[in-house]
């Protein structure tokens, strides 16, 4: 039986048999799929998509029709953690597309209509946002991030923080109010099964928090209180 | 088997079925317990996440829960993510009444009102507090080599779990009682080739003194 052609031929014809020369390129590509794994594993990406299920808020409904616009940064929103050491990997945590089932389910439960609308009021385009019949327009945006995760921790608690930025636009694009909330989650328990679920958690426990922050507070900004009063005033008047 | 064979295998299985040593102490503070069967009406229990430093386990809500439950079927206890999901956004850690008259000023809100009548939640009780661990000692060092592997040393560790469950009446909207408990626990894990973990199930007992401290509260045949 001639040999394949391989590296190891030479050898083999000197000092072994076939048979032996099977097991040594066995044993190589067993240790090469190894060591590529290994280093597969050390210098791999973790990555998280954010999924979870965001209850409706048992909120009396404002009667007013809302339109919100969802920038393209919030859409697609996630956060990336380079890794510092060899040893370590990078994070990709995909929060964009959870956030934004959150704000939906959210506002649909706090406002007697809610218009999505494709793109951001503009004092041009008053006629277009008109034509949808809203009384304002909610843009939010995440202004700021912070978070530890499980290479930072070195234990099973992961946090979330974030700053949303949320700005009220009239219908003809005028800025009614612009203001600052906070949300923050914390993996509640120690014994999920892997870092990608726990980091998932603590999301979904920043976003919910992020909700409730927004559903509580939001008739208590002074100028949203205003306008909400300004829109009833309004209505009252014949 | 040899007898050496035979004693070693005895050894090992008492070690295994040994825990570490648990010391609980139960406090209990009632004022109007219920007279009656609490009939369909549900009790909920609620873990506290307010603080910064530390947060009410939810594996130890389930398990007073369990307790409650299986020990005494008729009293209905209310899964604590439902509860909170229902009345979402009201029992968030951010949100949630600090004192009897924040649920008084909660209960005002006519949707809550109307979907805690339709829920039949009667009793609230919010469990405050956590299992940490408070110190460690030892070491053990592990190997692996062409004959097998082993780990040779000894560890142990303590824990300490303090919880206080607050029980607040929704028909009245005041806090009929308080029960606190303390659990402390001492675990070891001796190596000598396997490691053999005896653990001392401190948060287990914690459960268990103050799960039978709600079930005396809530439940008419304990």
């Amino acid at each position: 039986m001639e040999a394949p052609s391989l590296g190891l031929t030479t050898i083999a014809d000197t000092a072994t048999t076939w048979g032996q020369v099977q097991h040594l390129t066995y044993a190589v590509k067993v240790l090469g799929v190894l060591m590529l794994t290994l280093l597969l594993s050390s210098c791999g990406v973790n990555e998280v998509v954010v999924e979870g299920r965001f209850p409706s808020p048992l909120l009396d409904k404002l009667p007013v029709t809302l339109g919100v616009y969802y920038k393209p940064e919030f859409r697609e929103h996630e956060f990336f953690d380079e890794a510092t050491t060899r040893g370590e990997s990078d994070w990709v945590v995909k929060t964009g597309a959870a956030q934004v089932q959150m704000y939906n389910t959210l506002l649909e439960g706090m406002f007697e209509r809610v218009v999505l609308l494709n793109e951001l009021p503009r004092k041009d385009r008053v006629a277009e946002v008109g034509k949808q019949a809203v009384d304002a327009i909610l843009v939010p945006e995440v202004n700021e991030l912070q978070y530890s995760i499980p290479t930072h921790t070195k234990i099973n608690v992961f946090e979330i923080w974030m700053r949303y930025r949320y700005e009220l636009y009239s219908a003809n694009g005028e800025q009614l109010a612009d203001w600052t909330m906070t949300a923050y989650g914390k993996t509640p328990t120690a014994f999920l099964r892997s870092a990608e679920a726990a980091v998932n958690l603590a999301a979904v426990v920043a976003l919910r928090d992020a909700g409730a922050n927004f559903a509580v507070n939001f008739e208590q900004v002074p100028e949203v209180k205003l306008w909400l009063e300004n829109t009833a005033d309004r209505r009252a008047t014949p | 088997m040899t007898r050496y064979q035979f004693c070693r295998l005895c050894c090992l299985g008492t070690l295994l079925f040994l825990g570490g040593c648990v010391t609980a102490t139960v406090d209990e503070m009632v004022f109007n317990e219920p007279t009656v069967s609490l009939g369909e009406s549900t009790v909920v229990i609620l873990g506290r996440r307010h603080a910064s430093d530390y947060e009410t386990e939810p594996d130890f809500i389930q398990c007073l829960a369990k307790h409650i439950t299986s020990a005494d079927d008729s009293v209905n206890v209310m899964p604590e993510l439902v509860f909170m999901n229902a009345l979402y956004p009201w029992f968030e850690p951010r949100t949630a009444p600090m004192r009897p008259s924040d649920l008084e000023r909660l209960l005002q809100k006519e949707a809550v009102q109307l979907k805690l009548k339709d829920m039949k939640t009667e009793y609230m009780v919010w469990i405050d507090g956590n299992t940490v661990r408070t110190d460690s000692a030892g070491s053990m060092s592990c190997g692996i080599g062409p004959g097998g592997a082993g780990c040779f040393g000894f560890g142990t560790w303590s824990n300490d779990a303090n919880y206080e469950a607050t029980i607040w009446d929704f028909t009245d909207r005041q806090e009929v009682g308080r029960v606190s408990t303390s659990a402390t626990g001492q675990s070891y894990m001796p190596a000598v080739v396997v490691p053999i973990p005896i653990i001392a199930p401190v948060q287990g007992t914690a459960c268990d003194g103050l799960g039978d401290q709600l079930l005396e509260f809530f439940s008419i045949n304990y």
